[in-house]
């Protein structure tokens, strides 16, 4: 599938549609009259954290002799870190998905799954009073039960598709829908917070034994222990795609069905475990969320992880390595289009813009072949129209 | 639920809510069924949706006629977008559909806040010009697809661009067109959201309706009537949702309360699921859907 959705692997492409984003996005602003260098300026400090002037907090880290060269703060960036999280875990999900030539627009519902399944294993040792289960045992057990729902959420349109030929596409955007409501419904009724001072439609806090740590980088950030399952995660995917037999199953599947099948691999079974493994990081994602960062399944917890996912693992060339730097510059772009609006005014929405650029350059597959016009291509038939044929 | 003229009255409410929930999803499912007939995955109805809220809105300052002469210009570009990124470029469609998607929703957000900071009431147009328009469009289009010389066209190109190819028709042109129309449909959809509903545009108020209105294609089986009917089985699931939050009666049965907003918003996803899996069948696709080239 990569081949058929990307062009040659390399850092020049994507690299090329960053910055031609970055351009875009900074011609948008000069003509609705902002200063692109000023918001430039604020989205980098927001975004990494390096800030003129002297430190002031704790937090902050001078750089040169006496803050010559300004200082870094470390909650801006730690911030930055803890967005790129969920973002690394989406991305490795829809990687997977597109390796086996899947289109899993789902990650959103997976997330959600997981979210909710997690929190509610979360809040099992509460009920018996104190703090819960011990937490070498309670958090390996909160965070299988988000891979559980998310796995699950994952491999149903998976079998839809090896089963009855429904398009991935399709059945993802409607669990979607399914898994937001379904989560709506049950926390404003049979799992909503008994607390009741809580009106919130929120679930139980979890038991602190369930709780992911904070990394002791920058105190009072949501940058948690996390961050290392994604990276985990991340050289997980890269082994599993290179150098397992299950990975070459999927890239076969993914670069043409047919064409596996006659080689004797077993497509169904290696759609639906695609789309599991797919659901399953998704719903680590939600998972890693509500025990990092909200201590309970809230209302929104899946963001829009599931469709910025397609964007970090696009940008990303469907690799584990890529994944992770994309994840990282997209959550910084995102963190820092935050502290931006903050400072310049200029919508925070300029960040989506130069995500949609990104995904638009890097899908484009122009080189090489410039398209014949139909009839000469029909009358010498020297064009290679049928390679993409079994793209669905 | 009181009375009997109090159930009635009710009934009634609840049909025009349905029809008027069902038109944009009617006039973006009519988007749908045209690029998807023509063998283009349009994934992009949503962000079409998004742009012509935002530009009829925009342009519609004064001049209702003017917002939504611009609503349609800016869909079919956008359809030009999505032609030019699938056939030229070669893209896949759902990537090219997913980033104009954002690139509709970043853009409009952005210029929405920018342009008008402490927001922007249009005077807009009467629904009732939309439910029109939805009323007639599926008949316009299914004569289009079975009547016309560029009908026929259209759908043999979106079921074997080869043959298309040897019979003198180039696909890339009818493809071309097929979007652009698309586009057009969606942003009337668009349209009535913002000038005939809210008079206003707000962030992300297509709220999904594109994705809706392209499972309402396949659920018609990408047949203009089919699909049209497919909306309104949506448009009525909406539509009870609003009024039974008016009537605020909550009956319980099995342990649920199947009057919760949530439940009656994942019911119509829930059975078109079902269909798909079992009545439906196989739900069968134009040949050529989704190919890269042609």
């Amino acid at each position: 599938m990569r081949e058929r959705i990307l062009e040659k692997e390399g850092l020049f492409r994507p690299l090329l549609s960053v910055l031609v984003g970055l351009f875009l996005a900074a011609l948008v602003m000069r003509a609705s009259g902002y200063d692109p260098r000023a918001a430039y300026s604020a989205l980098w400090s927001g975004a990494t954290g390096l800030q003129s002037g002297p430190a002031r907090s704790p937090n902050d880290i001078p750089i040169g002799l006496g803050s010559r060269l300004g200082h870094l703060d470390r909650f801006v960036l730690a911030q930055s870190l803890a967005k790129a999280t969920p973002l690394l875990f989406a991305g490795l999900s829809v990687a997977i998905g597109l390796r086996a030539g899947l289109f899993n627009i789902g990650a959103q519902g997976q997330l959600t799954a997981g979210a909710l399944a997690a929190a509610l294993v979360g809040t099992l040792g509460r009920s018996g009073g104190g703090g819960g289960w011990p937490p070498w045992l309670h958090i390996p057990l909160t965070l299988l039960a988000g891979v559980a729902a998310g796995a699950a959420w994952g491999a149903l349109p998976g079998l839809l598709k090896a089963r009855r030929g429904v398009h991935e596409v399709i059945s993802t955007i409607m669990l979607n829908y399914i898994a937001a409501n379904l989560a709506s419904y049950l926390v404003t009724h049979g799992l909503k917070d008994p607390n009741p001072k809580n009106m919130a439609p929120q679930t139980a806090l979890m038991a602190s034994s369930s709780w992911l740590a904070p990394l002791p980088f920058a105190p009072g950030s949501n940058l948690t222990v996390g961050l290392l399952l994604a990276l985990a995660a991340a050289a997980g995917v890269a082994f599993l795609i290179h150098r397992t037999a299950l990975g070459f199953e999927i890239r076969a599947v993914g670069v043409g069905m047919e064409a596996a099948r006659a080689t004797g691999v077993p497509v169904a079974r290696v759609m639906v475990i695609a789309m599991a493994l797919s659901g399953a990081l998704a719903g680590v994602a939600g998972a890693v969320e509500v025990m990092g960062v909200h201590h309970r399944y809230v209302q929104g917890v899946a963001g829009n992880y599931g469709f910025d996912g397609i964007a970090v693992a696009l940008l990303g060339g469907l690799n584990g390595g890529g994944a992770v730097l994309s994840a990282l510059f997209f959550g910084a772009l995102s963190n820092g289009a935050t502290g931006m609006q903050a400072q310049t005014d200029v919508p925070d929405s300029i960040s989506v813009i130069v995500q949609a650029v990104v995904i638009l350059l890097i899908g484009v597959r122009y080189s090489r072949k410039k398209a014949a016009p139909a009839l000469v291509a029909a009358v010498l038939d020297t064009d290679e129209r049928r390679e993409d044929e079994d793209a669905f | 639920m009181p009375s009997n003229t109090g159930q009635s009255a009710w009934l009634v409410a609840l049909c025009w809510a349905s029809l008027y929930s069902a038109t944009p999803l009617v006039l973006a499912a009519m988007g749908g069924v045209l690029s998807e007939r023509a063998g283009v995955v349009n994934i992009a109805l949503e962000g079409l949706i998004l742009a012509g809220a935002f530009v009829g809105v925009w342009a519609g300052g004064t001049s209702a006629l003017t917002g939504l002469l611009a609503a349609l210009a800016i869909g079919a570009l956008l359809g030009l977008l999505h032609a030019f990124l699938t056939q030229q470029a070669r893209m896949n469609h759902i990537i090219s559909g997913l980033g104009i998607n954002l690139l509709a929703a970043g853009g409009t957000r952005y210029l929405n806040l920018s342009l008008f900071p402490e927001g922007h009431q249009v005077p807009g147009l009467d629904g009732k010009f939309f439910l029109w328009i939805a009323v007639l469009l599926p008949f316009a289009v299914l004569l289009l697809l079975t009547r016309t010389r560029f009908g026929l066209r259209l759908r043999a190109v979106g079921e074997n661009p080869e043959s298309a190819r040897m019979a003198g028709i180039a696909p890339a042109p009818v493809r071309y067109v097929a979007v652009m129309l698309s586009g057009v449909c969606a942003a009337l959809a668009g349209a009535y959201l913002s000038m005939a509903e809210a008079h206003t545009f707000t962030s992300n108020m297509s709220a999904g309706k594109g994705y809706v209105a392209l499972t309402a294609v396949i659920f018609g089986k990408w047949n203009p009537l089919g699909a049209a009917g497919g909306a309104l089985f949506f448009g009525f699931f909406f539509a009870l949702q609003t009024q039974f939050q008016i009537s605020g009666t909550h009956p319980v049965w099995l342990g649920v309360d199947w009057t919760s907003p949530f439940i009656l918003d994942m019911l119509p996803y829930l059975m078109t699921l079902a269909a798909l899996v079992t009545v439906i069948g196989r739900a069968t696709p134009p040949a050529a859907l989704g190919q890269e080239e042609v």
